[in-house]
């Protein structure tokens, strides 16, 4: 308790001191991950340098540490990153823990609401869920969705072979049954080609996406997010049958896929390796690169496919920008965000690369044309659902990652255990944090 | 008669140079004060949160629980899975490591053309960092991409992602990195044994295995036991490799256990408690070897 | 001098030194394969089998160095045309270089190599010093509660880096010695200090006493003694100490990560961060990884006479 105080008045001190030196140079530090869209959130600020002379660096980290090194950051209630491009599931904690500043004036003077799509507010911006209070400004677009071996198949022999086995054409599966029937189709391990490839590292949140994207679109869901019951939902059979399909798929994944993430899944089509490939459209581009995918040509993308009952929705990624309550720069910091959710700024920014959430910029056919990926991207933002956001998502992560890991990749236990297991496990820690 | 050279020696020193005394605290007292400011903080930062619930990433205040963190962990069978793990880890990586360090340097105690550039060219994999390490063994052990079945002629055979072997893989690159750390300590000790002992025990023609156990490792012992020492306790709070490498339940040792609750998780408290029980481990075990490593000195 | 060797030890040696060869080849041949990757084009780098006859490029070096993003449009044929034969390269592999104005922007690489050799040079001079200095005092002087001192000297490094991380964080926050030079020499000489020590004291302990004992006879001061005879006897431990603690040290991740940004951080981190977005740059992170391998290992290379020197005298045993 003491050290807390004498840190917190050194911290203040400094705050302070900093407060005296900072009026002097115009500088915002903005916190990010490494990799590309932060490379164009870099040219799209200097832009704005450009406009009023104040200079912004992006500064990232590579993925793994990039949660670890901000928190770390918020927890000592440092000052070195004025603006954060945190998670989708960093709100509960940024809210709660009084590291994020709110936004719901500001919200409500721009009128962001009607400006971004309503399920990016929803996801990247709002806690709790249906509270009406927002912390971030919605700025990296993110969703699961899949591409695949055009080549494959609109292969006329292949066509005919499948149509005779499974009885209907072989196209872009529009239900997870079908892609399973595509998947099985498709694997030949002698010829070193693969029906599939999805998530499942667990060191994070891959594998629970992967599986979230079966799981939402047959109708099941992680639990209620209002009232924190989880008994009865997260293990309903809808759950059960989405989990144990996630796993048959792991039957026609190439060998050694039981720790793998987007770049292995890239790797599944640069590599010719499978049919068909689940990743985040932020990591799509590189697919669309011919230089690094030999297959750039005949590379096509659909979104994630309906369940049984014809329910459809994609596991949400994606980031928003929020300020940092410990800045010293709160005012330059409202600045660039008023700058950055112009309508032509959006624009701008979308193409540079950057996966807007304006609904105008989104439903432009402009943009739905700009990549082969785009018009995959836009059906998805407006069926994306995500993971809690509670502060204690973490433990959750690790929760359902010791359910499901051993079931799916290690073939131990069943799917209604493994889901009744994550039942008894939420609910005792909700219980411990006092929502249950 | 030593006695009495200290004496001339102390009170002529006395006249010209610094004591004794001064030199002894003036060599050693910077370096234990500096390590303790250095730990002490860490140390009962850890201790205190350890007794606490405490979760760095929410703002409210810890609260003392005692010690139900220790406890819950103590219980946990997972926790205990991953000890046991840990163990199975520490043994074959360090038992590889000592075992082909220590041939390889035997191998190496003989004049050679480019004797140096050999050994520093077999130095080269402890230089790499352990991250770059884990990245591309992990691409070398891939069955569609990797070398390693390639080379071996080995198909489709699953390293990382079998259950069973994923430890072993691991274990296997952890060898490859550290055994040249073995390797060069045995070097120095070996180099350190007299020649003329080795003369002695030709002209008394003893048998290459006798002076083996009687002369060589006796000499090097010393050195060998610092380097299992330090190779033991590194390898308990191994992290960077298992960690990119593979992410099975059966290769989470203890320190990916802990990064998770403490990180993740945030579970602050928790974790401090989790790296006491392993702190409170790893000291026991070192200081048998530490125990053993005097007696060896005293022969 | 060695004495008149037998036939079957003539054998053996031959033997021996086939064998030194054969493990050497194979134990490198992962190293040698992460070296040779750094001069392939991104298209061979991940073939099997492997390519071993190429045309070496350096344009992995050249990513290394500028900071870089994916083409969302091809680009111009104006532009293409009038760039310099680097950028050409990086057009060629799908990606441009971020510029702001004209002027290239660089990567954080040169930076971080600086910061590198700044930070671990200092760190293992400090180390090794105050290792060696130590080691002396505990090996020749008799020390109130020696074993318990040592221990505890050993216990600084038992910690998980992880659990230190965030205390040290705090620590360094509230004085300011967060993204600096300094910070990172004094953490990792801190954390070299216990093997250096243990090690250090594990040489001297082998040269024998009577040496000193000797020259003190002789009317040297204990300091001159410990300058003129102990130090150039434990070289060979001196030297070892020195690549192990720099090693330590330039590889070092975990602190470089959580204690510095912009100003001070190292290459470690950076290193594999090269990954790029969606598929791995695996020509880049060799090139990273060969860089940073070339000071480590002339370091080594230049000690290595002092490393297998061993200790000449030894007549006197106890």
């Amino acid at each position: 308790m003491l050290k807390r105080t004498l840190l917190g008045m050194l911290a203040g001190a400094t705050v302070a001191f900093a407060g005296v030196t900072a009026s002097a140079q115009e500088e915002l530090t903005i916190f990010w991950a490494e990799w590309d869209p932060a490379n164009y959130l870099q040219e799209l600020a200097n832009q704005y340098t450009a406009e009023t002379g104040v200079v912004v660096t992006v500064q990232t980290t590579p993925w793994p540490d990039f949660q670890t090194k901000a928190f770390a950051e918020f927890n000592a209630h440092g000052d070195a990153y004025d603006i954060v491009v945190g998670d989708s599931q960093w709100l509960g904690a940024g809210s709660v823990g009084g590291h994020y500043v709110d936004l719901t004036e500001f919200f409500a003077k721009h009128k962001l609401t009607e400006a971004f799509a309503p399920a990016t507010v929803q996801a990247y911006a709002e806690y709790p869920k249906g509270g009406g209070k927002y912390w971030a400004i919605p700025t990296e677009g993110d969703a699961t969705g899949w591409a695949y071996r055009k080549d494959w198949f609109e292969d006329p022999a292949e066509k005919e072979v499948f149509k005779a086995k499974y009885g209907y054409d072989l196209d872009v599966p529009k239900t997870w049954a079908q892609m399973r029937d595509i998947a099985e189709f498709f694997q030949r391990p002698d010829q070193k080609r693969y029906g599939i490839a999805i998530y499942t590292d667990n060191a994070y949140d891959a594998l629970v996406m992967g599986f979230e994207n079966a799981l939402f679109s047959y109708g099941g869901e992680l639990g209620d997010y209002s009232s924190y019951k989880v008994e009865g939902i997260v293990n309903s059979p809808e759950a059960v049958a989405a989990l144990e399909t996630y796993k048959e798929l792991y039957k026609f994944t190439p060998p050694n896929w039981g720790k793998v993430f987007f770049l292995e899944n890239n790797q599944a089509i640069t590599e010719g390796l499978a049919a068909m490939s689940m990743n985040y459209f932020a990591f799509f581009p590189a697919l669309a690169n011919k230089a690094a995918n030999p297959y750039a040509d005949v590379t096509g993308y659909f979104a994630n496919p309906a369940g049984p009952s014809g329910k459809q929705h994609a596991a949400l990624g994606g980031q928003g920008m929020s300020i940092v309550s410990y800045s010293t720069k709160q005012e330059e910091s409202y600045k660039f965000l008023e700058w950055f959710v112009r309508e032509d700024v959006q624009k701008k920014w979308a193409e540079l690369g950057g996966y807007t959430c304006n609904a105008k910029v989104l439903e432009s056919s402009e943009f739905r044309n700009a990549t082969p990926y785009n018009e995959a991207f836009y059906q998805s933002m407006f069926m994306v659902k995500d993971f809690w956001a509670v502060p204690e998502y973490a433990e959750l992560l690790t929760q359902i990652n010791n359910r499901i890991y051993p079931f799916i990749v290690g073939g131990e236990g069943s799917a209604k255990d493994a889901l009744d297991g994550l039942a008894a496990d939420w609910t005792e820690t909700f219980k411990k944090y006092g929502r249950l | 008669m030593a006695v009495l050279a200290k004496l001339t020696s102390d009170s002529r020193a006395a006249a010209r140079g610094w004591s004794d005394l001064t030199i002894r605290n003036l060599f050693i007292i910077p370096t234990i004060l500096f390590l303790i400011v250095f730990n002490i903080f860490p140390l009962i930062y850890s201790l205190g949160y350890s007794f606490t619930d405490f979760r760095a990433s929410v703002s409210e205040p810890a609260n003392f629980v005692g010690l139900q963190n220790y406890r819950e962990l103590l219980a946990d069978p997972n926790i205990w899975r991953n000890f046991s793990v840990t163990a199975k880890y520490v043994i074959v990586s360090v038992g590889g490591q000592m075992i082909v360090g220590f041939g390889v340097a035997l191998l190496l105690n003989r004049a050679f053309p480019f004797k140096g550039l050999v050994t520093t060219l077999l130095l080269l994999p402890m230089m790499m960092s352990m991250a770059v390490v884990g990245l591309f063994w992990k691409l070398l052990y891939d069955p569609s991409w990797g070398i390693i079945n390639y080379a071996l002629g080995l198909g489709t055979f699953d390293w990382l992602s079998n259950p069973d072997m994923a430890l072993y893989a691991i274990a296997i690159t952890d060898i490859w990195m550290w055994a040249p750390f073995v390797m060069l300590l045995s070097l120095a000790g070996l180099s350190a044994v007299p020649q003329h002992l080795y003369e002695a025990a030709a002209i008394d023609r003893a048998g290459r295995w006798y002076t083996f156990t009687r002369i060589t490792l006796p000499l090097v012992a010393p050195l060998l036991l610092i380097a299992l020492i330090f190779r033991t306790m590194e390898a308990f709070k191994t992290f960077d490799l298992a960690f990119i490498m593979s992410g099975q339940p059966t290769t989470e040792v203890i320190a990916i256990r802990l990064y998770k609750m403490a990180f993740q998780e945030w579970q602050t408290g928790r974790s401090c408690a989790l790296a006491y029980i392993m702190l409170i481990i790893v000291l026991a075990i070192t200081n048998i070897y530490v125990k053993y490593l005097n007696r060896v000195k005293e022969r | 001098m060695a004495a008149v060797r037998t036939r079957s030890q003539r054998v053996f040696h031959r033997v021996a030194v086939a064998a030194v060869i054969v493990i050497t080849l194979i134990f490198l041949s992962p190293i040698y394969w992460i070296g040779s990757t750094a001069f392939k084009s991104r298209a061979i780098a991940t073939s099997v089998p492997p390519t071993v006859i190429f045309a070496p490029e350096i344009t992995s070096f050249i990513k290394l160095f500028t900071r870089r993003v994916q083409l969302t449009k091809p680009v111009e044929p104006g532009a293409y045309e009038a760039s310099p034969w680097w950028e050409k390269r990086i057009y060629d592999g799908g990606e441009r270089v971020l510029k702001v104005g004209d002027s290239v922007q660089l990567s954080q690489y040169p930076n971080r190599f600086q910061n590198s050799l700044i930070i671990a040079i200092t760190s293992t001079l400090l180390a090794v010093s105050m290792g060696t200095l130590t080691a002396y005092g505990f090996s020749r002087f008799r020390i109130a509660g020696e074993p318990d001192l040592l221990f505890f000297i050993l216990s600084t490094r038992m910690l998980p880096p992880v659990v230190v991380a965030i205390p040290m964080f705090l620590m360094y926050r509230a004085v300011g010695m967060t993204d600096t030079h300094i910070g990172l020499i004094i953490l990792y000489t801190a954390f070299n200090l216990s093997f250096s020590v243990w090690l250090m004291k594990g040489f001297i302990d082998e040269i024998p006493k009577e040496y000193e004992e000797a020259a003190l006879v002789d009317g040297y001061t204990r300091l001159q003694a410990f300058l003129k005879i102990v130090l150039p006897e434990a070289a060979t431990g001196i030297a070892a100490t020195a690549v192990f603690c720099f090693i330590v040290a330039w590889n070092e991740y975990a602190f470089a990560l959580m204690m510095t940004n912009r100003r001070a951080q190292t290459a470690p981190p950076f290193i594999p961060a090269q990954i790029g977005s969606g598929l791995t740059d695996w020509t880049a992170i060799a090139a990273g990884t060969f860089l940073f391998l070339l000071p480590v290992a002339i370091f080594t290379f230049a000690l290595r006479n002092h490393l297998l020197r061993g200790v000449t005298f030894g007549a006197i045993r106890k």
